[in-house]
């Protein structure tokens, strides 16, 4: 709402400074978006054209003398309707326009100019003057020597405010003239419209068969003379942002800005009835709105007709058929509520967006509805000479209820937790105007019409507030004893994502929303999709399943401007319809360390980033995990470079190298990438106690062995059966070599093992730990065939 | 005799200077003082000598053995020393050549702020409560004082899976279910982190995707000043100890009343600069009073319980407090802004 501090000052009986009200509403009421001179001009002033003559070396230039009060300047004028006898705008030698122009005096081929004649244009003014041709030509009253801005109300200041939703009553000049009132406590005055209407008891009849339209005022306005608007009535409707059109355009605008009640004029002649029936529209019903534009009508839609089709599309926008245009000579008035939500339905399906409908949409005050039309009558007669003939016709459905509600002073105080007495409350109630009663500290707060929205004592408490200044609340902190922490789930999350980065992976953010393909692209088994009904394109239709597609497009982003050796991870999530599972995805490529001018590198490979997540199990004291072959590929993985991981023998994800195709896809190579499931490895943690184990005192033994097995035979197989076949003493066995080619045949390999025994109790004896070494590799023999390398 | 043993530890000594490696002077040690030796032969020939000499003489050798075995020991130390200093010369590196690359990590700037808020939260006594971002119309908006025909929703241009479940639009539905969960209606004091969506076109200051911090706490006497000393609290602690914090009107179905909370510009310290648009003040988050329609939807009983909530927007605070001008930056990671924080 852009509020015109020449408009409210006709409200006050005190004047106020803009910077002011600014401040006020900004901590009291509303932010305030903007706040600016209408016209951003000085050292203007009326000048009368005394005589015009042709430049003498220029064309297209006149030499004007202008009087301009207490002189009279030569000023050279290029405009083409710049004439003898006219009264014009003058910017004097320094004058600065908006665009930062300056004014000087100049010498225009060879002839002295002080100053300049200025069209609206160069001042910044749009739509004021329709017929513009170039500069602007006062009228024939307009006083020379004074300030044009001043004359024609254009020296005004806008104050924008940012409206919240609760505060409808601020659509209306006299709404902001209430909230002046409670927050400069300053009094202020509104006149009634007197309306002198001529009896002629013509026929016109108004019924409703909707409850949807409450109210409805129909009035006839007769010998409307179709003209422009007075400078006031123009430069208010552009201080509020609205284009003045013509006197009854403007009428109905401005007192809307004055009342909130839009207002609709009808061509009566064209009405073609003397009926006018509001009603719900019938299906697909039609009606060729303003614009020109067919609309196809639902039965949500509410239509004014006129007994028989549709001449209005209630509050949203008239129909074409029954324009008011120049010829018009008889005009009907509508004053009228109807229901808000019906109104903003018809108007978003419609994307009809206009001043009344958003007034609608919000909730007027019925309470004015008639005494708007009153208003506009006035004006009417005013600035059209029109003729207002009888009454209006009208219904009115609504029944006038002031709410109610009670507030205690102990009440306010304690949600305030500050202590208000009573004196305190009657004057801000009385400077909001809300008649009250109160008695032993009990308020009831009686809310006048004009304020929407209110739903209960919390309201009050805001207004009571609000006008008493948040800032002369105090500073406490909530008594409520709780214990703050982070839960184990939580801690476990924050220390994943410390693991990742402590080891060099860049935590990413990415969207959740993409499309079908990349939702999917990762999916093992069949998970439901989840899609957008309404999606903002058909790349954030779906929610996705994997975060993989998301780090590769981080990947191939960052590889494209030249970024090497990239480790991303991102806890996301697989949406289903079914659930949400968090999901720790990561991704490897290049190299993980390195040394340039030693040409020493650790290259990014399955084993390394295998050993990262087997690293994090082990740091989070989980044993019982397992990495093997897919029973089913992977989708866009290398078949033979990955695996499933599990956990307690669930899978929980799964790592890999990309598939060569996908590799060349987005031309980066030698990309890894897991995803697991957060869970699958919390539910595992979340089971270990941590528990002290005793430090064996007793010097452990080491053995290598070296076995040649069939080269497809998995370490790991290995490794289970010497787990199998030793007791405890057994600490740990490590493959320190595997090797395959010179010496051997071409299926075989050799696998070097390092085992490690050790004994709670006593050192062991080299017989105990070779008959241990003698049975693991009997067991090797009968198991898998391998044979002791020598 | 004299005189031989005198000539001996000369020659002794001679030879000793003369060695440079630890094996020769071995090797001189055994010459002269091993079993062979001079000395040894002079012992063996001290049998011969009249008895009162035997101690004189004897003595003597001795001297002359322990001043040699002394000037071996000295070189020894003196070659062991040479060898260390030697090889130390040899090892001397380029200090200046570039160290081993590793890989660096960050935590993304999201979560860092998200940290530091949780963190915050956590040392006044709060708990952390999730939600999921599938939810229900009614957690989202209904029960939130937003029925379905609301103006207000507008305000939220929601993305919707089916009539009645969205991607949420904030986590005040967390406190809904925290709300609804607590059977015995105990004091709650939460805060609810989490991935929120809107239906935006992505540029410099929107985001369809972005994340939110929700704060409740409901309780007996919860009040409108424990709101405000908890906003300076978190406002000192997100932008500087020196800062104050402004409360100004606003609206927000869910809370009545409701404000805007403007901090202290921490670039100008209130003087008025470009940051604040020169008014010394920055928006920083939305807050308010518990709306008691939302209590009395969620079993709380109005008359006996009310409370605050606040709404942290993380891209917000992120973006002021590391001056970042793009929202978009937050979700392209690339790596040379991840890597900034």
């Amino acid at each position: 709402m852009k509020i015109s501090m020449n408009w409210l000052n006709d409200y006050l009986t005190k004047t106020i400074d803009s910077h002011e009200v600014e401040r006020k509403f900004n901590l009291m009421s509303q932010e305030v978006e903007g706040h600016y001179p209408l016209v951003d001009a000085k050292e203007l002033v009326i000048g009368y054209v005394e005589t015009c003559v042709q430049h003498e070396n220029a064309d297209k230039l006149k030499v004007c003398q202008v009087n301009v009060g207490k002189e009279t300047l030569q000023i050279i004028c290029g405009a083409p309707n710049i004439d003898a006898n006219q009264k014009v705008i003058v910017a004097l030698p320094g004058a600065v326009l908006p665009g930062n122009f300056k004014i000087k005096k100049a010498k225009i081929r060879g002839v002295v100019s002080n100053g300049m004649i200025c069209s609206l244009d160069e001042l910044g003014v749009q739509d004021f003057d329709k017929a513009e041709t170039g500069i602007y030509v006062l009228d024939e009253e307009a006083p020379v020597g004074k300030d044009p801005l001043e004359y024609m109300g254009l020296n005004d200041i806008v104050i924008d405010l940012d409206l919240t939703a609760n505060r409808p009553d601020l659509l209306s000049m006299r709404g902001i003239a209430y909230d002046i009132k409670a927050m400069f406590d300053i009094d202020i005055e509104f006149n009634k419209p007197k309306v002198k209407r001529k009896k002629e008891n013509r026929e016109l009849n108004i019924f409703t068969e909707t409850k949807d339209a409450p109210v409805y005022y129909g009035q006839i306005i007769d010998q409307v003379t179709i003209k422009e608007s007075p400078y006031w009535l123009k430069s208010r409707l552009l201080a509020a942002g609205i284009r003045p059109i013509s006197n009854v355009v403007d009428i109905t605008n401005y007192v809307m800005l004055e009342y909130s009640q839009p207002l609709h004029a009808f061509d009566f002649d064209k009405i073609k009835s003397n009926k006018v029936l509001v009603r719900k529209a019938k299906e697909n019903e039609k009606i060729i709105t303003l614009d020109n534009l067919e609309r196809n009508l639902l039965s949500t839609d509410i239509v004014i007709t006129n007994g028989d089709k549709p001449i209005a599309l209630a509050g949203v926008m008239g129909g074409l058929e029954t324009e008011v245009s120049e010829s018009t000579k008889t005009i009907l008035l509508e004053s009228a509520v109807f229901d808000p939500v019906s109104i903003r339905k018809t108007s978003k399906r419609l994307a009809l967006k206009s001043e009344a409908s958003s007034r609608y949409e919000k909730g007027i005050n019925h309470e004015l509805t008639k005494e708007a039309l009153d208003r506009a009558c006035e004006l009417f007669v005013e600035l059209a000479d029109a003729i207002i003939i009888d009454e209006p016709s009208f219904y009115n459905q609504l029944e006038v209820s002031y709410q109610e509600f009670n507030l205690s002073l102990a009440k306010l105080n304690q949600v305030t937790g500050h202590t208000f007495n009573i004196e305190d409350v009657e004057a801000i109630l009385n400077r909001l105007d809300f008649d009250y009663k109160e008695k032993n500290d009990e308020f009831v707060v009686e809310v006048p019409p004009r304020r929407l929205g209110f739903e209960s004592y919390q309201d009050i408490i805001e207004e009571i507030v609000r006008i008493y200044g948040y800032d002369k609340i105090g500073l406490t902190l909530p008594a409520t004893p709780t214990e703050g922490k982070l839960s184990k789930k939580q801690q476990f999350k924050r220390d994943i994502r410390n693991y990742f980065s402590h080891i060099g992976f860049y935590e990413t953010s990415t969207y959740s929303l993409t499309n079908d393909f990349l939702a999917t692209k990762y999916d093992i088994e069949e998970t439901s999709l989840v899609k957008i009904m309404n999606p903002i394109n058909k790349d954030r239709e779906y929610l996705r399943h994997s975060t993989i597609p998301a780090l590769t497009e981080v990947l191939s982003y960052n590889h494209a401007r030249k970024i090497d050796d990239i480790f991303l991870f991102e806890i996301g999530k697989r949406y289903s319809q079914e659930n949400e599972v968090e999901l720790i995805s990561g991704l490897m490529q290049g190299k993980y360390a390195y040394l340039l001018w030693q040409k020493e590198a650790m290259d990014v490979d399955f084993y390394l980033m295998k050993g990262i997540l087997e690293n994090l199990f082990s740091d989070l004291k989980i044993s019982d995990y397992d990495f093997l072959v897919p029973e089913k590929p992977i989708p866009n993985l290398h078949p033979g470079i990955s695996a499933e991981v599990l956990i307690a023998g669930n899978k929980i994800g799964w790592i890999g190298k990309l598939h060569p195709e996908e590799e060349k896809e987005i031309n980066v190579k030698n990309v890894f990438v897991f995803e697991l499931e957060l869970n699958g490895i919390y539910d595992a943690f979340d089971l270990v106690e941590k528990q002290y184990e005793p430090i064996i005192k007793f010097p452990s033994v080491s053995r290598d062995i070296a076995v040649v097995v069939d080269k497809n035979i998995q370490a790991k197989s290995l490794i289970d059966t010497v787990n199998n076949i030793s007791n405890n003493s057994l600490k740990s066995v490590d493959i320190f070599d595997v090797y395959q080619g010179e010496h051997l045949d071409n299926d075989l390999k050799s696998i070097a093992m390092s085992l490690k025994f050790e004994n709670k109790e006593k050192t062991l004896e080299t017989d105990e730990v070779d008959s241990m070494v003698k049975r693991i590799i009997n067991a090797l023999e009968k198991k898998h065939n391998a044979k002791l390398r020598q | 005799m004299q005189e031989k043993i005198n000539q001996l530890v000369k020659e002794a000594k001679k030879e000793i200077e003369s060695i440079g490696n630890l094996n020769d002077l071995n090797l001189l040690k055994s010459k002269y003082l091993g079993k062979k030796s001079e000395f040894n032969q002079f012992m063996k020939e001290l049998k011969n000598l009249p008895n009162e000499e035997k101690p004189k003489v004897g003595q003597m050798i001795n001297k002359a053995k322990n001043e040699i075995n002394d000037h071996i020991q000295i070189k020894k130390e003196t070659i062991e020393q040479e060898k260390i200093n030697k090889q130390l010369e040899q090892e001397t590196i380029d200090i200046s050549l570039p160290g081993k690359s590793m890989p660096v990590g960050k935590k993304h700037i999201l979560t860092q702020t998200i940290e530091e808020i949780e963190d915050i939260f956590i040392g006044l006594g709060y708990e952390i409560k999730e939600g999921p971002e599938q939810e229900e119309d009614k957690y989202n908006f209904e029960m939130l004082n937003l029925p379905k025909d609301h103006p207000a929703r507008d305000m939220q241009d929601s993305l919707y899976i089916s009539e009645d479940s969205l991607l949420r639009t904030h986590t005040s539905p967390v406190q809904v279910r925290t709300l609804l969960e607590n059977a015995d209606k105990k004091p709650v004091k939460i805060i609810a982190p989490g991935t929120v969506y809107r239906k935006d076109d992505d540029d410099q200051t929107h985001s369809h995707q972005f994340k939110q911090v929700e704060v409740l706490v409901v309780d007996r006497l919860a009040s409108l000043s424990d709101l405000k000393g908890t906003l300076l609290i978190a406002a000192q602690k997100l932008f500087g100890a020196e800062r104050e914090i402004r409360l100004r009107p606003s609206y927000f179905p869910f809370t009545e009343p409701s404000v805007e909370v403007d901090v202290s510009c921490y670039q100008c310290h209130g003087k008025g600069c470009s940051m604040c648009k020169n008014t010394g003040w920055i928006e920083v988050l939305g807050a308010g009073m518990v709306n008691k329609n939302v209590l009395k939807a969620c079993g709380y009983d109005p008359e006996e319980f009310q409370g605050f909530a606040i709404g942290f927007g993380v891209e917000r605070i992120a973006m002021l407090k590391h001056g970042i001008d793009d929202i978009r930056q937050l979700y392209t990671n690339d790596l040379r802004f991840n890597s900034q924080f």
